[in-house]
């Protein structure tokens, strides 16, 4: 669904040398799967991630959605980032409704989706709040409600559990993988996190230090409904198996 | 060049007034203008008009910068203070500095005195709220650290404190020397004999305007310098910061 | 004992004010009583006298900061969103800043004469600097990623600068504007001042010519509460338009 072909990718700052963040990545994203972008800080994955989004110029080598070219963002490729992005002087309703007002949708479909969206990621009663009255996990919740609620055909997520506390985090991610189930998008995940690699995705895309490579791609084939997952030894052994792909390229990061 | 509009722009002026486009009674050329203000570079009167306004200018300031840092860091040390002074200083703070200058010529009639202490009245307040803010936001660890290693808290306010507000209090003072200016060029303006605000008026009411825009651009290019030239200063005594 | 604390200070000056005037250690020239002042202010009220040049002061005030709020938002989005702009008003701007355009008082009563227009034409000049200012780094400032998120949810590029840049740069830009109001009173005084006639300060000049000691401190009281008032009227309509800010409270008037 997803196919990134040879993209290299130099950050030009206004000072300073240029700096290559990525150098000829290749990589093929099926529908529905879910795909862990994992890296040392600075590997470039949340850059893929942008460009993938349409947010940064592809200016080498090529991404397709679907086929079609990437130029630009769009309601198809939904994006949840790391410091939630809610529009602070709208309320957690009015967050959630604004990619179905850029849609045109009436009025009451409207309300009656966003309705649907904040129930499905337990907002229910907050409706009305402004995010700064929010805890980070909620506003985290409302970002991912906001986003799924125009239905994008895949959720591209910059480091969304990065800024919440371990306990939060650990809900959000049983709520995320709950959320997956149900809906069958395909999720590309960026984390540093090999420990929330494993526990999410069937596939981790291990990425060297700068510039960003695509080291090696680890098939996580574990069952994901198993509440116990993480204290069994194949969880343990994969997180092994990956760490120590990881470990090189994050001292090489210090 | 990043100042290059400013060039364009003097090239403008002096066509627009050379090709007639703006009559020489309201716009005098830049050529003019500045001939003019060579010829009072070279008059006697320029240096001491502008001495006056330079001793009436530092003296203010400086009466401003000390006493308030001062109280305003000593505002912060003891919390008695601060809620006493607080609705004080929030009561007085938005009052237009330039009230004072009738109250001042009251006083001390229309020379240096009265401006002095226009500009002391003036400037402090806004020098006391920075001192005291960069007090106040001075973290709580750093002070318990110091106690800690042993340090007495004479040398805590000396050692900490004051540091830790250094910041703040200058960009306090970057602000009370732009008010500085705007108090003695309006006073000298209105009520002075003397000064380089009064030069300005003088060389109005006698109709010789080429001069009189001549000491206003040297009047506003001081403002400039004056604050470029604190920060320059100011930015030496942070390079601890970043 | 907290709740007391703020009229007790204002009262235990104005106490103190009263008792050193009464005291004989200054002349009634040098102090007058309060207790005069306020009788003066009181007939000044009674005449209809205060009415008239707070009416005159306000006047010209707040229409020079009118005339600048909108100037300034103008130029500064102009600024921020266009290149030329940007080079060609950046030194204008950044010379102009700290220059005391007082200076240029006697200039602008050459073109414009002694009325009205001129003092407002003052006003403006020096008033719409920290507007500028202010809209350009609010609009610069506002965060990336609200924006990606909003063009990911379908936002146009004109959509994008009323829905999002605009409200995400408002904090900023209205501290700009509670900048640039008590400047706006502080150079209408002074304008004021040197031309004469109605006004606050034109009385106020009025009243130290004539060695008119009460009504000089009439004038301070008048002018200073004036200016209380109107930053007080800002602070209230901040707080409204910005309810939904983390830091909901007015900021100091600093």
């Amino acid at each position: 669904m997803i196919s990134v072909e040879n993209v290299s990718h130099t950050y030009r700052p206004a000072r300073g040398r240029d700096v290559l963040a990525l150098d000829d990545i290749s990589l093929e994203i099926a529908p529905r799967e879910f795909v862990a972008l994992l890296g040392p800080s600075g590997c470039g994955k949340s850059t893929l991630l942008y460009l993938i989004g349409g947010f940064l110029p592809v200016e080498k080598g090529a991404i397709r959605v679907e086929g079609a070219a990437v130029r630009a963002p769009g309601p198809d490729r939904g994006i949840v980032f790391q410091h939630f992005a809610l529009f602070p002087w709208k309320t957690v309703k009015d967050n959630v409704r604004y990619g179905l007002q850029k849609q045109r949708l009436p009025r009451e479909e409207q309300e009656k989706r966003a309705q649907q969206f904040i129930d499905m990621v337990g907002l229910k009663g907050f409706e009305e709040s402004y995010p700064s009255h929010l805890s980070g996990g909620m506003k985290q919740r409302a970002a991912l409600a906001r986003t799924l609620a125009v239905e994008p055909k895949m959720l591209l997520m910059d480091e969304p559990f990065g800024a919440l506390d371990a306990q939060t985090r650990s809900l959000m991610q049983a709520e995320l993988l709950a959320i997956w189930h149900r809906t069958q998008k395909t999720v590309i995940f960026v984390t540093h996190d090999v420990h929330e690699a494993v526990l999410l995705a069937q596939r981790v895309v291990v990425m060297s230090a700068r510039p960003g490579r695509v080291k090696a791609l680890v098939d996580v084939k574990l069952d994901k409904t198993d509440p116990h997952l993480v204290r069994s030894p194949m969880f343990g052994e994969k997180v092994d198996e990956i760490w120590n792909l990881v470990r090189d390229e994050a001292i090489k990061a210090q | 060049m990043k100042y290059l509009p400013l060039l364009l722009l003097a090239l403008i002026w002096e066509a627009i007034v050379q090709l007639g486009l703006i009559s020489r009674d309201l716009l005098p050329s830049l050529s003019d203008v500045a001939s003019a203000g060579w010829k009072l570079a070279k008059d006697g009167d320029f240096w001491t008009n502008g001495a006056a306004s330079l001793w009436r200018g530092s003296a203010g300031l400086a009466l401003a910068i000390v006493i308030g840092a001062v109280l305003g860091i000593l505002m912060a040390w003891w919390r008695g203070v601060e809620a006493f002074m607080g609705p004080l200083v929030e009561a007085l703070y938005p009052m237009p500095k330039s009230a004072l200058i009738p109250v001042t010529v009251l006083w001390l009639g229309f020379g240096d005195g009265s401006k002095i202490l226009l500009i002391f009245l003036g400037c402090m307040l806004p020098v006391t709220l920075a001192a005291y803010n960069g007090a106040r936001s001075c973290e709580q660890h750093l002070v318990w650290s110091a106690r800690s290693l042993g340090a007495s808290r004479l040398r805590v306010l000396i050692d900490v404190v004051v540091p830790s507000a250094l910041p703040e209090l200058l960009n306090g003072i970057r602000s009370a020397l732009a008010l500085s200016f705007v108090l003695l060029v309006s006073s000298e303006l209105i009520v002075a004999r003397k000064g380089l605000g009064y030069l300005i008026g003088f060389l109005g009411e006698g109709g010789l305007y080429d001069a009189m825009f001549a000491v206003v651009l040297v009047v506003a290019f001081l403002g400039f310098f004056a604050d470029r030239l604190y920060q320059y200063v100011a930015d030496r005594m942070l390079a601890w910061r970043d | 004992m907290l709740r007391l604390a703020p009229w007790l200070s204002i009262a235990a000056l104005a106490i103190a004010w009263e008792v050193f005037a009464r005291s004989g250690a200054v002349t009634p020239f040098m102090l007058p009583k309060l207790s005069t002042v306020l009788a003066r202010i009181g007939a000044e009220a009674a005449s209809g006298e205060l009415w008239q040049n707070l009416a005159w002061t306000l006047y010209r005030s707040l229409t020079g900061f009118a005339i600048a709020t909108v100037l300034g938002l103008g130029l500064g989005f102009a600024v921020a969103h266009n290149r030329v702009v940007r080079w060609l008003l950046d030194p204008l701007i950044s010379v102009g800043f700290p220059m005391p355009k007082i200076a240029f008082l006697p200039i602008i009563t050459l073109w414009l004469g002694f009325h009205d227009l001129s003092k407002i034409s003052m006003v403006v000049f020096d008033a719409v600097f920290p507007v500028i200012t202010a809209t350009i780094a609010a609009t610069l400032g506002v965060e990336r990623h609200l924006l990606w998120s909003a063009r990911n949810l379908g936002a146009t590029e004109r959509e994008l600068l009323h829905e999002v840049v605009f409200p995400a740069a408002l904090p900023q830009i209205m501290t700009g504007l509670q900048v640039s109001l008590p400047i706006a009173l502080i150079v209408c005084i002074v304008a004021e001042m040197k031309m004469g006639g109605v006004g606050l300060g034109g009385a106020m000049i009025t009243a130290s010519r004539f060695a008119d000691s009460p009504g000089v401190f009439a004038g301070i009281v008048e002018i200073a509460v004036a200016g209380y008032v109107l930053v007080k009227v800002m602070a209230a309509v901040r707080r409204r338009l910005l309810a939904w800010h983390p830091e909901a409270t007015a900021p100091s008037t600093v």
